[in-house]
C-alpha cells in the first residue's frame, strides 16, 4: 500500500447553525493504508469530524481533499464509493426487511452484477457472523447483531476507507474483539481504517496513531505509543491511558518505560527483569 | 441481613426454546455492591426484569422459582410496591428521563406515591445531593452531558427511597469520565448511605474496583459467584464464559500469584504487586 496522502483535512471549521463552532482549525493528513484512532470526551467533535470523512457534512471554513480532490465539490453518493460509514446507531442506517437486503443495499446502487452482490453479500455476512440470519427482520436481532448488519453492509462495499463510529458500543467482549478482529484484518488488507472509541484497551491494541480531539481542536496526533506516555495530555480531555500503561507510567522509578501498550510486552520485561534477579518462576 | 433471596428461578420468552433463566439462586445481602456481568445472551438483563417487576407484570412467559425481599415475595407484589423497593436505572438515559427539566424528572416518585409538598421537597433535596446534580436542579434535562443524564435517573430511583438500586449497564454508552462519574456517585450511595447496589456491566475494571462480589451469568446460569479477587484469579473460566479480564488482573495471572498474593485489582494494587517483583 503506497503511503499517499489519501484523506486530507485543511483548516476545517464547522458549526451546526448559528451555534459555536465544533470544530476549530482542523487539520490533518491521513495517508493510504494507515489505521488511526480518534478520541477524545463526549461533545469533543469526533463524530463531526467523521461524518467530514464521506460528505455528510461540509466544511464551513477549509477543505477536505479525498484522493487529491476537493470534497466541497463531490457528491456523498460519489464519495460513498470510496468512504464507507458505520454509524454508532445502526438503527440509523438500518430500513430493509431482511439482512440480506439490507447488505445488498449500497451494492445495488453501485449497480453491481447479481451474482457479485450474491456473492459479497454472502461473503460480508459471514465476517461478521450473522450468515445464519440472512433472512431476519433486522429489528428482530439484538442490538449487538444489529451494528454488525451495519458493519457487514459497509464491508460489502470494499471502500478503500472504512470510517467506524463507536463500532464495539453495546458488544460484549467477545463480540468487541470479532469486531476488532475484523478491523485488523481490513487495515491488513490495505484499506485505510478510522475508528472512534472509548476504550483505551482497544486503541492500544488495535490502532498505529491515535488523534486526540478536545473541545473541537486537535489535541495530539502521533504514534499510539507517544500520544499515551503523555497521561497529562490525556486528561486534559478526561482520558487515562489502558490500565496496563497506567502501571507502567506508575513505575517509573523502576526503569519500566512509559509506553508499555499491551499486558504481554509488560509481562515480558518483569520476566526478563524478574529472571535477572532470580525471582521469577 | 439477607435483603433479597432468588431461589430455583427460571424463565422462558413465549415462543423461545431455550429458557433465558436456568435454576438461579443467589442470595444478597444488605449493603452489598453486586456486580453481575457476563456476554450477551447470558440472561443478565431478563434477572434485572425479574427484579423490577417487568415480569411479570409487562413480559409474559414461563416463570418459576421464587424472589423473595425482605421474606417477601416479590412475585405476589404490585409494580408501584415494587418500585418503591427497587429502584431501576438503564443502558439508554433518554429512553429513561421523561421530564423536560431535573427538578420535575426527581419529583416524579415521590409525587405518584402521594407525598406532602414538603416531603417532595426533602426527596428532591436529598436526592440531587446524592448524586452530586444539586447545581443542575433547574436545568431542562435536554442540555445535560451523558455522565449528569445517568446521576439523574439514579437520582430519580433513589427519590422514592428504594432498598436496592438496580442498574443495567448504565455506564455503556458513557465515555471515561462519564463512567467514572457514574461509578465514584454509586460508591458513595453504596459505602456511606448503605445502599444496596445491583449492577449489570460489561465494563470489569470498574466492577473489579468498585464492587465487593462479582456474579457471571452465562446461557442462563450462575457460573461463577464470589469476591472480585477470587473471580478474577480465574482466567481460564473467565475466558470460557467470554467475560473481559481486567489488564491488572491478566497480568498478576500470568505471573503467576500462588505465591504472591492478594491478586491486584487496581493499578495502585498492581504496582505494589509488581514493585514486590522489581525490588528483591
Amino acid at each position: 500500500m503506497s503511503r499517499k496522502s489519501l484523506l486530507k483535512v485543511e483548516n476545517l471549521t464547522f458549526k451546526y447553525g448559528a451555534e459555536p463552532p465544533v470544530l476549530k482549525n482542523i487539520s490533518l493528513d491521513i495517508a493510504g493504508g494507515e489505521c488511526i484512532a480518534v478520541i477524545g470526551q463526549n461533545g469533543a467533535g469526533k463524530t463531526t469530524l467523521a461524518k467530514h470523512f464521506n460528505g455528510m457534512l461540509k466544511p464551513v471554513s477549509g477543505k477536505f481533499y479525498v484522493g487529491g480532490k476537493d470534497t466541497g465539490q463531490l457528491k456523498v453518493s460519489v464519495l460513498a464509493r470510496t468512504v464507507g460509514y458505520v454509524f454508532q446507531n445502526p438503527d440509523h442506517q438500518i430500513f430493509h426487511d431482511t439482512v440480506a437486503k439490507e447488505v445488498a443495499f449500497g451494492l445495488k446502487n453501485f449497480q453491481l452484477p447479481n451474482e457479485l452482490i450474491t456473492a459479497r453479500v454472502a461473503a460480508a455476512l459471514e465476517a461478521v457472523g450473522l450468515t445464519a440470519h440472512h433472512a431476519t427482520y433486522p429489528f428482530n436481532l439484538s442490538k449487538g447483531q444489529r451494528q454488525r448488519v451495519a458493519l457487514a453492509s459497509v464491508l460489502a462495499l470494499q471502500t478503500e476507507v472504512i470510517i467506524l463510529d463507536e463500532p464495539t458500543t453495546g458488544q460484549d467482549y467477545r463480540e468487541s474483539m470479532q469486531i476488532m478482529n475484523l478491523v485488523k484484518q481490513l487495515h491488513q488488507n490495505g484499506h485505510t481504517v478510522i475508528f472512534i472509541t472509548h476504550d483505551m484497551s482497544l486503541v492500544a491494541e488495535f490502532a498505529q496513531r491515535a488523534v486526540v480531539l478536545c473541545d473541537g481542536k486537535i489535541l495530539a496526533d502521533g504514534g499510539v505509543r507517544s500520544v499515551f506516555s503523555q497521561p497529562e495530555l490525556l486528561q486534559k480531555t478526561f482520558l487515562k491511558p489502558p490500565q496496563i500503561t497506567a502501571l507502567a507510567q506508575s513505575l517509573n522509578g523502576y526503569a519500566v518505560p512509559p509506553d508499555i501498550l499491551k499486558v504481554e510486552e509488560m509481562y515480558e520485561l518483569l520476566k526478563t527483569r524478574g529472571e535477572e534477579i532470580g525471582c521469577f518462576n | 441481613m439477607t435483603l433479597l433471596k432468588i431461589e430455583n428461578l427460571a424463565f422462558s420468552y413465549p415462543q423461545s426454546k431455550e429458557p433465558a433463566l436456568k435454576n438461579i439462586n443467589l442470595t444478597i445481602k444488605k449493603g452489598d455492591f453486586t456486580g453481575i456481568t457476563g456476554p450477551t445472551g447470558a440472561g443478565k438483563s431478563t434477572l434485572a426484569y425479574c427484579l423490577n417487576g417487568i415480569i411479570p407484570h409487562f413480559q409474559g412467559g414461563k416463570l418459576e422459582g421464587r424472589i423473595s425481599l425482605r421474606g417477601e415475595s416479590l412475585f405476589a407484589l404490585g409494580t408501584a410496591q415494587i418500585s418503591r423497593m427497587v429502584g431501576s436505572v438503564f443502558q439508554d438515559p433518554d429512553a429513561q428521563i421523561i421530564s423536560t427539566d431535573v427538578e420535575q424528572e426527581v419529583a416524579f416518585g415521590p409525587e405518584n406515591l402521594g407525598f406532602s409538598p414538603e416531603k417532595i421537597e426533602q426527596r428532591i433535596t436529598g436526592a440531587l445531593k446524592l448524586t452530586g446534580i444539586s447545581g443542575l436542579r433547574h436545568r431542562p434535562t435536554a442540555v445535560l452531558s451523558g455522565g449528569q443524564k445517568q446521576r439523574l435517573a439514579i437520582a430519580a430511583a433513589l427519590a422514592v427511597l428504594p432498598e436496592i438500586l438496580l442498574l443495567d449497564e448504565p455506564a455503556s454508552e458513557l465515555d471515561p469520565a462519564g463512567t467514572e462519574e457514574i461509578f465514584q456517585v454509586l460508591k458513595k450511595l453504596n459505602r456511606k448511605h448503605g445502599i444496596t447496589i445491583i449492577i449489570i456491566e460489561q465494563k470489569t475494571e470498574q466492577l473489579a474496583a468498585y464492587a465487593n462480589r462479582i456474579v457471571v451469568l452465562n446461557e442462563g446460569a450462575v457460573v461463577m459467584d464470589d469476591a472480585p479477587r477470587q473471580v478474577f484469579s480465574q482466567l481460564q473460566a473467565l475466558k470460557d464464559a467470554g467475560v473481559r479480564i481486567p489488564q491488572v488482573a491478566g497480568l498478576a495471572g500470568m505471573i503467576g500469584i500462588n505465591n504472591r498474593p492478594p491478586l491486584p485489582l487496581t493499578v495502585e494494587e498492581a504496582r505494589g504487586f509488581v514493585e514486590r517483583i522489581l525490588r528483591r
